[in-house]
């Protein structure tokens, strides 16, 4: 399905539906060189794409799995997104109670803002899948397995069990602590939700024997306190983990409320 | 490998410097400029004081600020405002040769063409006074207040969509801060993401 300056497909892993078990659909992007479209936080600019499924009767669909994003800067602006190919996948949930039948079709309602560095298009795009149904346990589709691999690889993962981080609140920032047992001389961090972390401001590392500590500058949007940071925290090699941690009071701060 | 650590960490704190002096909050003394107008006039800020001024971030290729130019709501906030005595200066801050330059002939016609009643747009292709109010989008919105201090500072409304559809249900953060503001109450939501087209700034 072309959309504007790329195309857009609706995929599935598997080749069948089956009663009792989950389903990976993904929107795959396939965009000319330089244009971008946007993360869940999209950043200072722009906005995430946004779909509405239209399912059969007894599949219920997850939310967006989004790959680690990538910083797309421009003087002044930074902002959050996917440029050229990216596949965003979404788990669907088929009932048990689901009946085996010729065919069930999967639609979606897209609005997409699609940018260059100089430009931003919106666009509406509405998509279709035509799966069978069958009792058997699926198999994955050959046609689309690259595809769903690399974007796995793509995910960012849960922080391993050994490791230890902390969010402290210091006033005008947020200090990042990571207890990893080596040190890490590399760490970028991406705020899930939008207006928390000032997006263009440099984020300050400090490598320890055990890790790192990192300051992450508030958004001047954010005059609220917030109690937890989630984000993706992505280090050398372009590994990126998921964090979703309290935010605790800095050492020597008040603890009046 | 001391030295290079040393290196960034000094380079890290020479940006954050950098980019803390470039911005005007929430609760600032809004910064002084001086600019020109599209129709030939200079325009001094602080000449406003006593007034209460909006500045609206302008891009005629942006689909966001084409949503509120081409369902009206922006002209009609215009002559809203600016008829109870607001100030509301239009400021186009795209470079030459980006998208939304325009020369002042240009900006002139498009006024005309889209019915826009401004007080004056502000011709800024340096990005000068984007820069000073760290303005990042179009169309992002920033209320100052008759004693010279920034009030409101974000999007217009909260719908961050180029839906024209969108425009009517919104609830728009600079008429609730001027409401807000004018009866003597504190302004409750004064900071928001400015949704939009990223502003067009030279490199």
């Amino acid at each position: 399905m072309p959309i504007t300056h790329g195309t857009l497909e609706l995929i599935a892993e598997d080749q069948w539906i089956a009663p009792g078990h989950s389903l990976y659909l993904g929107l795959h992007f396939q965009l000319e060189r330089n244009w971008h479209i946007y993360w869940v936080n999209p950043g200072d600019s722009g906005e995430p794409p946004r779909v509405e499924w239209q399912l059969p009767p007894g599949v219920t669909a997850g939310p967006i799995e989004w790959p680690t994003p990538h910083r797309l800067e421009t003087p002044g602006i930074v902002d959050f997104g996917y440029e050229n190919s990216v596949t965003l996948i979404v788990p669907m949930h088929a009932n048990a109670s689901l009946s085996p039948q010729q065919a069930v079709q999967f639609g979606a309602s897209l609005k997409v803002l699609v940018c260059s560095r100089e430009m931003c298009i919106p666009g509406k795009t509405q998509l279709s899948l035509t799966l069978p149904v069958k009792i058997q346990s699926p198999l994955p589709e050959p046609r689309t397995a690259e595809l769903f691999a690399a974007t796995r690889k793509s995910l960012p993962l849960p922080i391993p069990k050994s490791w230890r981080i902390n969010v402290a609140d210091a006033n005008d920032s947020f200090v990042l602590t990571a207890d990893a047992g080596h040190p890490i001389m590399q760490a970028v961090f991406f705020a899930v939700t939008e207006s928390q972390i000032a997006n263009a401001a440099p984020q300050k590392l400090v490598p320890a024997a055990s890790g790192f500590r990192l300051t992450l500058r508030k958004s001047d949007q954010l005059l609220k306190p917030i109690q937890r940071l989630k984000g993706v925290l992505v280090l050398s090699g372009d590994r990126a983990y998921v964090i979703d941690v309290p935010i605790s009071k800095a050492r020597g701060g008040s603890d009046a409320p | 490998m001391k030295r290079s650590i040393l290196n960034l960490v000094v380079t890290a704190l020479v940006l954050c410097m950098a980019s803390v002096m470039s911005s005007a909050k929430v609760g600032d003394s809004a910064p002084d400029f001086t600019a020109t107008a599209s129709n030939g006039k200079t325009v001094h800020l602080a000449d406003y004081r006593g007034k209460y001024v909006v500045l609206e971030w302008h891009n005629n290729g942006c689909p966001y600020v084409g949503k509120h130019y081409k369902s009206g709501n922006m002209q009609r906030l215009q002559k809203q405002w600016t008829s109870q005595g607001v100030v509301w200066l239009t400021i186009l801050s795209s470079a030459p040769g980006k998208q939304g330059f325009v020369d002042a002939n240009e900006e002139n016609d498009y006024l005309a063409k889209m019915q826009a009643a401004p007080t004056a747009a502000l011709l800024d292709p340096t990005g000068q006074i984007g820069h000073l109010y760290d303005a990042k989008t179009s169309p992002q919105m920033i209320v100052i207040n008759p004693q010279g201090v920034v009030i409101y500072d974000g999007a217009i409304d909260d719908k961050p969509t180029t839906d024209l559809d969108d425009v009517p249900g919104a609830t728009n953060y600079v008429s609730r801060a001027l409401e807000e503001a004018m009866a003597g109450k504190p302004v409750e939501t004064a900071a928001t993401r400015p949704y939009g087209c990223s502003v067009k700034y030279g490199d």
